[in-house]
């Protein structure tokens, strides 16, 4: 009778320490978030959005499952430790590859910059050669106001450059660029009909 | 020998606690919303990869909000006894949440594509606008702060040209905006300017019917010189007989004022002077009578009003020379000509030759479509 009563003791105590035992990850779910907000800090929301955006749809998920257990009778956090782990590896990488993605903006912003020295260079001995103003002086003022709003533009791209925001000043310089091209064409075309060599 | 009361007690405990679990194990519990959340985290993923956080921002806010209050819901429920744990509301929110992230899905599909369409219209419009400042006012003299507007209009199309291309169309909506009301603007500007400056046209015109009129009459030559279209005319008894590109001063929209102001004046004249040797040091020159009795009395009225400072110098030594040919508007006041050009005036033209300079021979409309 005794061991009858043991039995059934022994089963209740199994049972509640079977939906007791599983105990929210909450270490790793609070050093993924940690990590998350590490890549966002390194601006991967800024260089590598798509990648970013997954690591948080992936996280959101996890969480969803964790309280999916929470409402369970006999919770079982094994998966979402591991998928927690996986999200913060990816996190932590996303972090690493962002200065690199970082770099290849900086290096493209610093090709862009060093193009536009060029044809900005090419621009101003160019315009001193325009006959007094390819058609006017008029003509000659709207080039200059023009030239001058290009490196108004790399000025603005430069300072952005400087305070570490690469994308946005190559976004600046690609227009700065295209600008400069257009009145670097603008004006050989002025000096070929002028008969003026350049 | 019966069994102990307190045994009896033990087994009834024992059998009530059994009895309880296993009808805890087997009554129901309150399914948690993980398919309504896992719907919702998909749609919502869809609203995002449909730039519904750019283009259809606050649908995208709600949808993004309900998720988070069921989700806090699902926590808060979580919290209480199993058994009494019901998740109506979380399921509500996660429905929510879903819907609104479809409608932001839907609306930002739309709205990105209709902006694109727009931005389309947006950069020809601008490039037609461009293209129109540069037919009508490339070589029109524009204050330089008007010059620094088109100029940057210029280039935040640029900037705008880029967004486009990348897919940014907010970044390059608010761009094209810019760039549009700066030169929209500054086109508006021109464009009053002009008008404002062939309201002179009907004196132009009675200058040049007079002009005629006297070549006709008196059957001999006169030149006639339009500013706006550039040309150098000689008449003879009335018809045209030749014509020359010329070039003006600096600042040539406007009759000269003052001593200084780049500008070529606008009046009849006659050449007082013919000037061959090294005296000008451009070629060959025809001075003109400028000022004439009206540009004195017109000077002297702008003094008295105050409409001219006090210090300022009437204008004096215009010319027709030569030395032109430049492409430019090059001069302080004077009409140039090609070197060959006014050797070829000089055979028509003398002391007393009539030289009527104009803003236009034709109206503004004309002058434009011509």
């Amino acid at each position: 009778m005794k061991n009858k009563i043991l039995i059934g003791l022994s089963a209740i105590i199994m049972i509640a320490v079977l939906a007791g035992c599983g105990k929210k990850p909450q270490v790793e779910i609070d050093a993924t978030n940690a990590a998350i907000e590490a890549a966002k800090a390194a601006e991967a929301d800024v260089y590598l959005p798509d990648e970013f955006a997954a690591v948080q749809d992936s996280m959101n998920a996890i969480l969803a499952d964790i309280e999916a257990q929470e409402g369970k009778m006999f919770k079982s956090y094994g998966d979402a430790t591991e998928n927690l782990a996986s999200v913060q590896a990816l996190a932590n990488e996303l972090t690493s590859k962002v200065d690199g993605k970082k770099e290849e903006v900086k290096a493209e912003a610093e090709t862009l910059m060093n193009d536009i020295e060029t044809v900005v260079a090419e621009n101003n001995r160019l315009v001193a050669r325009l006959p007094r103003g390819k058609e006017g002086v008029a003509v000659i003022e709207q080039i200059k106001a023009d030239l001058t709003n290009v490196d108004a533009s790399v000025a603005e791209a430069t300072t952005a450059y400087n305070s570490g925001a690469f994308m946005d000043a190559y976004n600046k310089l690609q227009a700065a660029k295209a600008k400069a091209d257009e009145l670097n064409a603008e004006m050989k075309e002025a000096l070929t009909k002028a008969r003026i060599r350049f | 020998m019966g069994k102990p009361w307190w045994h009896i007690l033990l087994l009834s405990g024992i059998t009530l606690l059994i009895s309880l679990t296993v009808f805890l194990l087997f009554w129901p519990i309150p399914p948690p919303p993980v398919s309504e959340m896992k719907y919702a985290r998909e749609t919502l993923i869809m609203a995002r990869r449909n730039n519904a956080d750019i283009y259809s921002q606050d649908y995208y806010r709600e949808a993004l909000n309900y998720y988070d209050s069921a989700m806090s819901g699902w926590r808060d429920e979580n919290k209480r006894f199993i058994y009494k744990r019901n998740y109506d509301k979380v399921v509500t929110y996660a429905s929510l949440s879903s819907k609104k992230a479809l409608l932001a899905s839907e609306i930002s599909l739309n709205n990105s594509a209709n902006l694109s369409m727009k931005l389309v219209l947006d950069l020809k419009e601008i490039d037609d606008l461009i293209g129109m400042l540069n037919d009508r006012f490339y070589n029109y003299p524009l204050k330089s702060e008007i010059r620094n507007n088109i100029s940057t209009g210029k280039m935040l199309a640029a900037e705008a040209r880029v967004a486009f291309n990348e897919k940014k169309y907010m970044v390059a909506d608010e761009a094209v905006r810019k760039s549009k009301h700066l030169l929209a603007s500054s086109y508006d500007y021109a464009d009053t300017h002009l008008r404002d400056y062939f309201k002179s046209y009907p004196q132009w015109k009675e200058w040049i019917d007079s002009t005629i009129a006297v070549s006709s009459e008196n059957k001999e030559y006169s030149v006639i010189i339009d500013k706006f279209s550039h040309r150098f005319i000689i008449y003879l008894d009335g018809e045209k007989i030749s014509e020359f590109k010329a070039e003006l001063s600096e600042n040539w929209i406007g009759d000269k004022r003052r001593r200084g102001d780049k500008k070529t004046p606008e009046g009849m004249y006659r050449i007082i002077k013919i000037i061959e040797d090294d005296s000008t040091g451009y070629h060959k020159a025809l001075l003109l009578d400028y000022p004439n009795a009206e540009d004195t009395v017109n000077f002297r009225h702008e003094i008295r009003m105050g409409t001219l400072s006090p210090s300022s110098m009437i204008g004096e030594k215009i010319e027709i020379h030569g030395e032109g040919g430049r492409g430019a508007d090059w001069t302080s006041g004077c009409i140039a000509l090609r070197n060959r050009d006014i050797d070829s005036v000089f055979k028509y033209v003398g002391i007393g030759t009539p030289v009527t300079i104009v803003g236009s021979m034709y109206n503004l409309r004309e002058a434009l479509n011509r």
